[in-house]
């Protein structure tokens, strides 16, 4: 009896053990078989850059809060039809285009929840949990507790945050997974549709904070171009990267100089508060401008189409 | 014969158990769900953008831990929050430390006083890095939010 007892607690001891390590398979290098078909990435391409690099750099690249604020305080009233329309979802069939859009409708659902449109958040919430299972990483939106959110309007703010800490979660856990490669793209077609956003904004209102804001994105377009030059070995990141090298040339004329100070320290209500003494201060005349946008809405048309 | 069997298996089952304990309760438990709850709730009135658990534990042969370090994207013209929530088994508090460039700009911890959170008016678009660690090497489990409080106009940054 006592036997038997043992082989019970070892088997118990065993399970308990080796559970927590399930969850945290690094897997192999990169690209997952179960998760791409076969007119996806190549598995075989040496990377330029470290997957820790790479992780590192793109972590918040595109966060939509900022962006989505700013467009916010200028006033201006909430339009969906600049929006990518979730009908689209049946034109996202590869691994590809899917995590591509899962960025677009993540800052889709930015600009939507900064709104407080909790009438159509539902469909883009849909379509980001299907966009999501689609590339294996469904597991990180709680469609239910995300759809209870969305129908009370005293829920919008725990509904932003819980939304933007999924996409954040599951950006990590592509991370640890080798999976830069689909996380970068998730990040570029973030970026790009929150500067799309912008830029419809900025031809309705010309607001100013608006247009310096897309200029400085000057320096992520190099990041954002560094790191999909990695993966250029599949065409369709060489593609993406082309786009990308055009809005890169067409930032060339745009200014940012740096204005250096003092740096100031205040302590406001028992918190620290540091101002940076370093000022940016862009130059980018109208048609610069309307070469970016130009440019913008040709890499979105191209992500979206 | 009998009886010494049974002594020596109770003696392998009690063996057993311990190591199963030690494996089952070592480290901290499931570090950082609920700091991140109580990480959000003393976040205020900002906008949530992104979070950052923090588990430094020392290595087999290590005597102190070191820092992890987190990469974030700062938008000019816009003053962000951080707040730090630690496990109260923590020995030592978390320090956090944002740079730009090898440059440190804002710590938590400055002239001795340790604050909860900290606040920081960015002037530069870039990356920035984000660096945590425990005091002496501590071993350590906190939780840390990073909120946008709000954003200037290029007039509304000359009045800092």
């Amino acid at each position: 009896m006592l036997k038997n007892f043992l082989y019970l607690f070892l088997i118990v001891a065993g399970v308990f053990l080796f559970s927590g390590c399930a969850g945290n398979s690094s897997g192999k290098s990169g690209l997952s078989d179960e998760l791409l078909s076969a007119d996806s990435l190549n598995p075989d391409a040496p990377l330029k850059l470290s997957e820790e690099v790479i992780g590192d750099v793109i972590q918040n690249i595109s966060s939509p809060v900022e962006m989505a604020t700013l467009i916010k305080s200028t006033g201006v009233a909430f339009s969906q039809k600049i929006l990518n329309d979730p009908d689209n979802l049946d034109k996202y069939s590869t691994s590809y285009k899917r995590a591509l859009n899962l960025g677009v409708f993540a800052a889709d659902l930015g600009y939507i929840n900064t709104f407080d449109k909790n009438s159509i958040v539902i469909s883009y919430l849909l379509a980001v949990k299907n966009l999501a299972e689609g590339i294996k990483v469904g597991q990180f939106f709680d469609f239910t507790a995300l759809k209870r959110l969305a129908t009370n309007s005293n829920n919008l703010d725990s509904l932003m945050e819980i939304s933007i800490s999924s996409f954040n979660k599951m950006d990590s856990y592509l991370r640890e997974q080798n999976r830069s490669n689909v996380s970068s793209l998730i990040v570029a077609g973030t970026w790009i549709e929150g500067l799309y956003i912008s830029s419809s904004v900025i031809e309705e209102t010309n607001n100013q904070d608006l247009i310096d804001r897309i200029a400085e994105q000057k320096d992520i377009v190099n990041i954002l171009l560094i790191i999909l030059e990695n993966y250029k070995n599949d065409a369709n990141f060489a593609t993406l990267s082309t786009y990308l090298q055009d809005l890169k040339d067409q930032y060339a004329g745009v200014k940012i100089t740096t204005e250096f100070g003092e740096p100031k320290k205040m302590e406001v209500d028992g918190s620290l508060i540091i101002v940076q003494d370093e000022i940016s201060h862009i130059k980018v005349s109208p048609e610069q401008m309307t070469a970016i946008i130009n440019q913008i809405k040709k890499i979105r048309e191209f992500i979206v189409s | 014969m009998l009886i010494e069997n049974s002594k020596r298996m109770k003696k392998i089952i009690i063996s057993l158990f311990v190591l199963f304990s030690v494996f089952s309760f070592s480290g901290y438990a499931q570090c950082g769900e609920d700091l991140l709850k109580q990480a959000l709730k003393e976040m205020g009135d900002g906008q949530y953008i992104k979070d950052f658990k923090i588990e430094l534990l020392k290595a087999k042969k290590d005597t102190k831990t070191g820092y992890v370090k987190f990469s974030v994207v700062l938008q000019s013209r816009s003053q962000y929050k951080f707040n730090v929530v630690d496990e109260p088994a923590n020995a030592e508090k978390a320090i956090m430390q944002l740079y730009f460039n090898d440059k440190r700009l804002v710590s938590n911890f400055e002239n001795g006083k340790h604050y909860k959170s900290c606040g920081f008016v960015c002037g530069k678009t870039g990356v920035y890095n984000l660096v945590f660690s425990f005091k002496g090497g501590a071993e350590g489990c906190s939780s840390a939010v990073l909120s946008l409080v709000k954003q200037f106009s290029e007039s509304e940054m000359k009045g800092f």
